[in-house]
């Protein structure tokens, strides 16, 4: 078996103390940069890229991995406990896990967050290990067309999210699309709704969005409540998930790492797409459906699985292929380069020790960051019951610095302030902002995913259908509309959720 | 050097100023900090992050690398143009911000004026790359399939106005052939596109284009300058292979605000010196596609982005990639 020779190889690599050594430094770091709302992997790996000129490469590469997965799993911890999602993928996590604590649940919630990344991370670990290379190929097999219908297809999802109005949920998916927009055009190099202003030429930042929309208007919300804020804390019963948690949580884990996993290997976005869709198809799926968003546990379980196993999955088109497929992995690639290893096909052959080990790594990472964070649970709960006055000032500062280190500019932070007041009007008029964001995140990529087919085409529509994968995209995504659409399904949805208001 | 003098002269001059002078002896006096107007990770941050780690020894003040990305590039070294010209705040500045967008989008700076061009760090060349299965091994031969098939083949870039889609471009205007331009994102999903066959050929940068090169994935069919690549010695050049007088390359060095005092703008292009010929910089500037370029003073690079610009400039506008 030579995939067990190899797997060996690699924690041969993996399990020498120097290397254990930098990936505990990495998943510490990571940790805490996680947590830190607005500071991001991507800041810390280049401010760290120069001390990493002197390491060995495979060290250096171990730690930043690290760093990576590790500001996963802290970014969870303050989507669960303070509503603010720090990385796109924790967006979801908001959803319910902030509903949980809010229940005095977070210990169960943080705890669930940890347990379905560790499984997660372990099976995903065993799919690029048994299947990288024609994992890599069907990487190949995505082009602009296919990206688009899939695009489509999450966009018809997002609507599904929202557990409201459908009106609200579609209004709030199209102000994504349109905020989207903003930016320089692709293909032509125009300025499209920048008012002139410079820093906006590269579109507005997904990071500042999600902490305005989320953060900053959840602590205006708050304010409203003068005196008591809801303190999560007094109700806290127990840090961990009951045998009743478990039982639902494992269906949830094990299909959001099957769909994080498959489409972590698409270097175009895939990624993106897979915390939202486990989501989406747990809401489906489940029995509980009527419970998402206000504290299922499924809602915390199947993204947080899907978005580590989309993570560690996302290192096969850049160990295979040599494409990063989001702005860490880029940073990875200029960190080999600087090594003098060239990211690319190669790799695997002339390097197993690298390969290997860096794959065994993560396994071993997700085992340390298992290991810190459970015990770390009682501390963020303890979090908490820092007062008001205290807590959410320094939040605020956090965020402001966070931002401001994206790119120096305290336009950003503006930025961030325009959107916290949006999202308090959203607040006020009961529409969800978790819509709205994956309209923001999926508008521009869907934009240029379809421009691209139809240059290639020459202008030919046809060209979604005649793809095979693009076409079954497309018709997932009409059956999926028919449904949500369908007059009588939707007089039901609106019966189910008077009924639960009613409760 | 008579100038040299008449400078050192307009210096003592500017001496009455209230800045006060700041001659080469007391600077740095305070963190010298380089602006690199691209997104971290890139290679131009990281070439300025290996260029602070040495500056940092031998000039004995910290050296902060400071992204400020934006506007294709151009927020960042609008940033330092305005900068207190102290020698405390410098710039990358590339073939983008320098040379092409001037053109392309218009900036708020002039690339010549209100820059002193310290040293040109890297100059990485282009590579003609084709799909394995387009039946062509040479330029000769694709040339010649492009002119069979008019508007059939697709080029791709990592971006419009990119050096990568001006050099299609400015194939085409050569070869007299017609190709459609496919602008991506990036050179990344671009390559990918490439190898899987969807789009025909690319001139990718030499860094990003050799891996894949080397293991057979792509076939290279000529380098984008007038020398011969040291990497690919067996691979001619487009000026060779019948495109006489094609020579691009994608550059980048330091820049300081226009009115840096001499004394200062030669000192740091004498440590930047230093620190390029330093073999461990070296060798990592090589590892991205880079040789040491031939430029070699403050006074070359300046003729050298003036050049540039009127080059670009011609071919922004003959290609149509500016917007209108």
């Amino acid at each position: 078996m030579e995939i067990f020779n190899n797997l060996l190889l690699g924690f041969s690599v993996a399990l020498s103390p120097f290397n254990i050594l930098m990936c505990l430094i990495g998943v510490l770091l990571g940790t805490l940069i996680g947590v830190l709302p607005g500071v991001g992997p991507v800041a810390t790996i280049a401010m760290l890229l120069p001390i990493t000129f002197n390491l060995n490469p495979i060290g250096a590469l171990i730690m930043l991995a690290g760093i990576y997965y590790g500001a996963q799993y802290g970014g969870s911890t303050t989507a669960i406990l303070v509503n603010l999602p720090g990385e796109s993928s924790s967006v979801v996590t908001c959803l319910d896990g902030y509903q949980m604590a809010r229940r005095g649940r977070a210990g169960p919630a943080l705890a669930t967050a940890a347990l379905v990344s560790f499984f997660a991370g372990c099976v995903a670990t065993l799919i690029v290990a048994m299947f990288a290379p024609p994992l890599a190929e069907v990487a190949l097999k995505f082009g602009p067309a296919e990206y688009f219908s899939l695009m489509v297809l999450g966009l018809v999802a997002a609507v599904v999210l929202a557990h409201g109005s459908l009106v609200k949920a579609i209004a709030m998916v199209i102000l994504g699309l349109l905020l989207g927009l903003v930016g320089t055009d692709v293909n032509s190099g125009v300025l499209r709704f920048a008012f002139g202003i410079s820093e906006l030429a590269d579109g507005i930042g997904f990071v500042v969005v999600a902490m305005g929309m989320f953060g900053i208007a959840e602590i205006v919300a708050n304010l409203e409540h003068t005196g008591q804020r809801e303190v999560f804390t007094k109700k806290v019963t127990h840090l961990w998930p009951t045998k009743e948690d478990f039982r639902r949580m494992i269906p949830a884990a094990l299909r959001g790492t099957f769909l994080g996993s498959a489409l972590g290997i698409l270097p175009g976005g895939g990624a993106l797409l897979a915390s939202f869709g486990a989501y989406t198809l747990e809401k489906k799926v489940s029995k509980y459906a009527h419970e998402f968003g206000k504290g299922a546990i499924e809602g915390v379980a199947a993204p947080e699985s899907a978005n580590n196993a989309g993570a560690q999955t996302s290192f096969i088109p850049l160990l295979t292929l040599g494409i990063p497929s989001n702005a860490v992995m880029a940073l990875m690639i200029g960190a080999m380069m600087i090594q003098g290893i060239a990211p690319g096909p190669q790799v695997m052959n002339d390097r197993p020790q690298l390969f290997w080990g860096m794959i065994a790594s993560m396994w071993v990472g997700n085992l340390m960051l298992v290991i810190l964070n459970l015990p770390l649970i009682g501390m963020w709960i303890k979090l908490l019951t820092v007062p008001y006055r205290l807590l959410y000032p320094s939040i605020l500062l956090f965020m402001g610095i966070g931002v401001f280190s994206l790119s120096n500019n305290p336009f950003d932070v503006l930025i961030m302030a325009f959107f916290g007041l949006l999202g308090y009007i959203c607040v006020k008029l009961e529409c969800e902002p978790a819509p709205m964001i994956l309209g923001f995140i999926l508008g521009p990529l869907m934009e240029e995913n379809l421009r691209r087919a139809m240059l290639l085409s020459r202008g030919d529509p046809l060209v979604f259908f005649q793809k095979p994968i693009s076409a079954a995209f497309l018709i997932v995504a009409i059956i999926l509309l028919a449904i949500i659409a369908a007059p009588n399904i939707r007089r039901k949805r609106e019966e189910a959720f008077a009924a639960e208001e009613a409760r | 050097m008579s100038w040299r003098r008449l400078a050192l002269a307009a210096l003592c001059a500017a001496a009455l100023a209230p800045a006060g002078p700041s001659a080469a002896q007391g600077w740095p006096a305070r963190p010298v900090r380089i602006v690199a107007p691209y997104a971290a990770g890139g290679p131009i941050d990281v070439s300025a992050r290996l260029l602070a780690g040495r500056l940092q020894e031998s000039l004995g003040q910290p050296v902060l690398v400071e992204n400020r990305p934006g506007a294709g590039g151009n927020l960042g070294v609008d940033f330092v143009a305005k900068s207190v010209p102290d020698g405390h705040t410098l710039v990358i500045g590339a073939v983008a911000t320098h040379a092409i967008n001037p053109t392309l989008t218009g900036v708020p700076y002039d690339p010549v004026r209100d820059f002193r061009h310290v040293a040109l760090m890297v100059q990485v060349p282009n590579v003609l790359v084709v799909n394995l299965e387009l039946p062509v091994t040479s330029v000769a031969e694709l040339v010649a399939l492009a002119r069979a098939r008019p508007g059939k083949l697709d080029f791709a870039s990592g971006s419009t106005g990119s050096t990568g889609h001006l050099a299609g471009e400015l194939f085409k205007q050569m070869t007299g052939t017609f190709m459609v331009h496919i602008p991506y994102k990036g050179a990344a999903p671009a390559v990918l596109d490439l190898l899987a066959g969807r789009v025909h050929l690319m001139f990718d940068n030499l860094a990003s284009a050799l891996p894949n090169i080397r293991a057979g994935k792509v076939r290279a069919l000529a380098v984008t300058t007038k020398r011969r690549s040291s990497f690919l010695p067996e691979l001619p050049t487009l000026d060779e292979s019948g495109l006489t007088g094609f020579d691009m390359t994608t550059w980048w060095g330091v820049m300081a605000p226009a009115k840096t005092p001499q004394p200062v703008v030669d000192r740091l292009a004498a440590e930047i010196r230093a620190a390029l010929e330093a073999p461990e910089v070296r060798e990592r500037l090589r590892a991205m596609g880079s040789e040491p370029p031939a430029i070699r003073t403050p006074e070359e690079f300046t003729a050298f982005v003036a050049a540039e610009g009127r080059i670009y400039a011609e071919l922004v506008r003959r290609s149509g990639a500016k917007p209108d």
